[in-house]
């Protein structure tokens, strides 16, 4: 670990404000993702349509959620997710290596 | 053994026997032995760690579930995949910027204490060998299948065992993480291959998925029963009317749904040998990119797994009557090891060399998951026990030795345990007995590790005292919950006592946080939230990746310059 770099480079402040801000961002995708999953045996219980219909090539909405959809929304999930956490982080920490205009200091370093 | 899938099962070897010699570790360091030098590619990672979580419950138990039950064995798929989803939102990038060797390691640095560590090694060891032995059992089952016959006095199934833990045994202890990396990489790559293989001649051969499970979902659900006939699954949501297959109720109600869901999604991130995969990534960044590769992975996986165990319960007993070696691993056209479905698709599409493919792809998928679970084994002992309590003065030769030890040792226990279970014996009370002994390891890595996981990384309060009572009870009620689950015939919620995270882990967060609050945090848990939370790492590895990548560049223009 670069203990003592990390030390110099991030304050406190901002990395509090940062862990603050993702930890709402990941509680926000979570809470998302309980609910989809959730939804299911809820939709089983309270709707026949869910079980008992026929969609796509004879297959009813519970199955063809349980087959294909929930992959889709996790995967989709994931990428939304993952890129709001990165872009909060970018703007978030590291102001100090940042140029003006943003961009980092060290890539105007590199030749 | 014929011909064809004998070449298959040596081709198969061969291959990640050569990747395991040309990636073997450089170096004699224990970076370089557990954590491959740090420096895994996010595509490569991805692979590996799909190689390494890909187990045989994934390619031969959730098309074997899905084949027994239907729409309630696709919960099997859709939890492991979910499992990712927690990972890439709470534990990923901030896993990799803390650094450390493994689980036990991490939890240890972070609340300051050898007794954390001590007691995190003791549960990821049971998470281990309750994971190694349901892939030692599937490696048997398929040898079974491919080769048919023993050697030295052994059954067919045990030398299975032997064999391909004695492999992988060797592979791990030589290769190390740089050498496991690069043959799980290629091993998920074939294991995929095989799988959409499968996928692809089924659908070739006029296979609909959607009339195929209109059509199957006109009679009950019937399974082999004790007595050599065929027995209808009765409904967990409607009682008194039968289980049909495209529709829930086969297996769970709606609390056993939502268990297992929860078991498999939590379980995920307390695995030590997916975990200790995030180390290996060069930045944070990197490890939660390579989490959004894994989800996407996994989404096309077990979406093609859940189609194959359909095809399966559709085609097989059509091809009875075509197929006289069908008869001895049937029942009025339902196979009575539901593993064998994808094996048994193989050969009736693609002969011997189809069942080559198939078997060879199960032997993989065993095969990079065992190796993964040794590596892990490896570290937390080697490291975290080994050069931490009993030689701390071990010069890396050494500790890199002991780690090799303990991949033995570790090895020989699986394959121990292996031999004394057969599939046949559990066939009847669950849908399939590889992803429900999986299962198990799930329990415990999710009721016991990931909430201590989640409150360290989430948590500044969290401390040791805390963690060590909340990893304690939550093995304790997991353990228990499975035990009376096993045990107790009849009870009232079979399926929350065999699947206990839904109980177990918010136990265990209770009692970490009841705990941490009466007790005093570490004294420098600023300092771990600075390199956790913070990114001064991550950018000071870019910028160093950069300024090396401008400088070969720049020494390549001088080489040409001079040539000229």
């Amino acid at each position: 670990m670069d203990d003592d770099d990390v030390g110099t480079r991030d304050t406190p402040a901002e990395v509090d404000a940062a862990f603050r801000t993702l930890r709402r961002v990941s509680v926000g995708y979570f809470v998302v993702f309980l609910l989809g999953v959730a939804a299911f045996p809820v939709l089983t219980l309270t709707l026949d349509w869910w079980s008992q219909a026929r969609l796509v090539g004879g297959m009813s909405p519970g199955f063809l959620v349980a087959a294909f959809g929930l992959y889709l929304f996790f995967a989709v999930l994931g990428i939304a997710a993952a890129r709001l956490s990165s872009a909060v982080e970018h703007r978030m920490l590291g102001a100090a290596e940042q140029g003006p205009d943003g961009a980092d200091a060290a890539e105007e370093d590199t030749p | 053994m014929t011909l064809s899938s004998g070449l298959t099962l040596a081709a198969v070897l061969a291959l990640v026997t050569v990747v395991a010699v040309v990636m073997r570790p450089r170096g004699t360091s224990t970076v370089d032995f557990y954590l491959a030098g740090q420096r895994v590619g996010v595509a490569t990672n991805a692979w590996a760690i799909c190689g390494d979580y890909f187990s045989a419950a994934s390619f031969l138990g959730v098309a074997a579930a899905v084949y027994a039950t239907g729409l309630d064995g696709a919960w099997y798929a859709v939890g492991f995949a979910a499992g990712f989803v927690p990972v890439l939102l709470f534990v990923a990038a901030p896993l990799r910027r803390f650094g450390e060797f493994s689980i036990p390691d991490f939890l240890g640095r972070r609340l300051g204490s050898e007794r954390v560590r001590l007691v995190a090694v003791g549960v990821v060891q049971l998470v281990i060998l309750s994971y190694l032995v349901p892939q030692t059992v599937g490696s048997g089952i398929t040898w079974e299948l491919l080769v048919g016959q023993g050697v030295a006095g052994l059954s067919p199934y045990a030398t299975g065992i032997v064999v391909s833990t004695a492999v992988v045994a060797a592979l791990v202890s030589f290769g190390g993480m740089r050498g496991t990396t690069w043959t799980q990489a290629v091993q998920f790559l074939l294991l995929l291959g095989a799988l959409l293989w499968l996928a692809a001649t089924v659908l070739g051969e006029g296979f609909h998925y959607g009339d195929a499970v209109e059509r199957i979902s006109t009679a009950p659900l019937g399974n082999p029963a004790p007595d050599g006939g065929l027995a209808t699954e009765p409904n967990a949501l409607h009682p008194g009317e039968p289980a049909v297959f495209g529709e829930p109720g086969a297996r769970y109600d709606v609390l056993g749904q939502l268990a297992l869901i929860v078991t498999l999604a939590m379980g995920t991130a307390g695995l030590p040998h997916v975990m200790n995969r995030y180390f290996t990534s060069p930045t944070g960044t990197a490890a939660r990119t390579t989490t959004v590769w894994v989800l996407c992975l996994a989404g096309v996986f077990y979406a093609v797994a859940v189609m194959l165990g359909t095809a399966a319960r559709e085609l097989i007993p059509r091809a009875v009557a075509d197929n006289a070696w069908l008869e001895e691993l049937t029942v009025d056209g339902v196979l009575t090891v539901p593993e064998h479905a994808l094996p048994v698709l193989g050969r009736i599409y693609g002969g011997d060399a189809g069942l080559g493919v198939v078997a060879a792809g199960a032997l993989i998928a065993v095969l990079s998951t065992i190796a993964g679970l040794l590596l892990a084994a490896a570290t937390s002992w080697g490291h975290d026990v080994y050069e931490r309590h009993i030689n701390p003065r071990a010069t890396q030769r050494q500790a890199v030795l002991a780690g090799r030890v303990t991949t033995l040792t570790t090895a020989c226990l699986a394959a121990g345990l292996g031999l004394l279970l057969s599939p046949t014996t559990f066939s009847a009370s669950t849908p399939s007995i590889v992803a429900t002994m999986v299962t198990w390891a799930f329990a415990i890595a999710g009721s016991a590790l990931t909430p201590v996981f989640l409150l360290s990384i989430w948590w500044r309060r969290t401390t040791a005292a805390g963690a060590v009572a909340g990893m304690s009870t939550g093995v304790a009620v997991a353990v228990g919950m499975l035990v009376a689950g096993t045990v107790a015939d009849g009870s009232v919620w079979p399926d929350l006592l065999l699947t206990p995270t839904l109980l177990a882990a918010p136990v265990t967060t209770v009692v970490t946080v009841v705990v941490s609050r009466r007790t005093a945090p570490p004294p420098d848990v600023e300092r771990s939230w600075l390199i956790m939370h913070g990114t001064a790492a991550d950018r000071h590895a870019v910028a160093l990746a950069r300024l090396v990548l401008a400088e070969t560049r720049r020494r390549r223009r001088e080489v040409r310059r001079a040539r000229r």
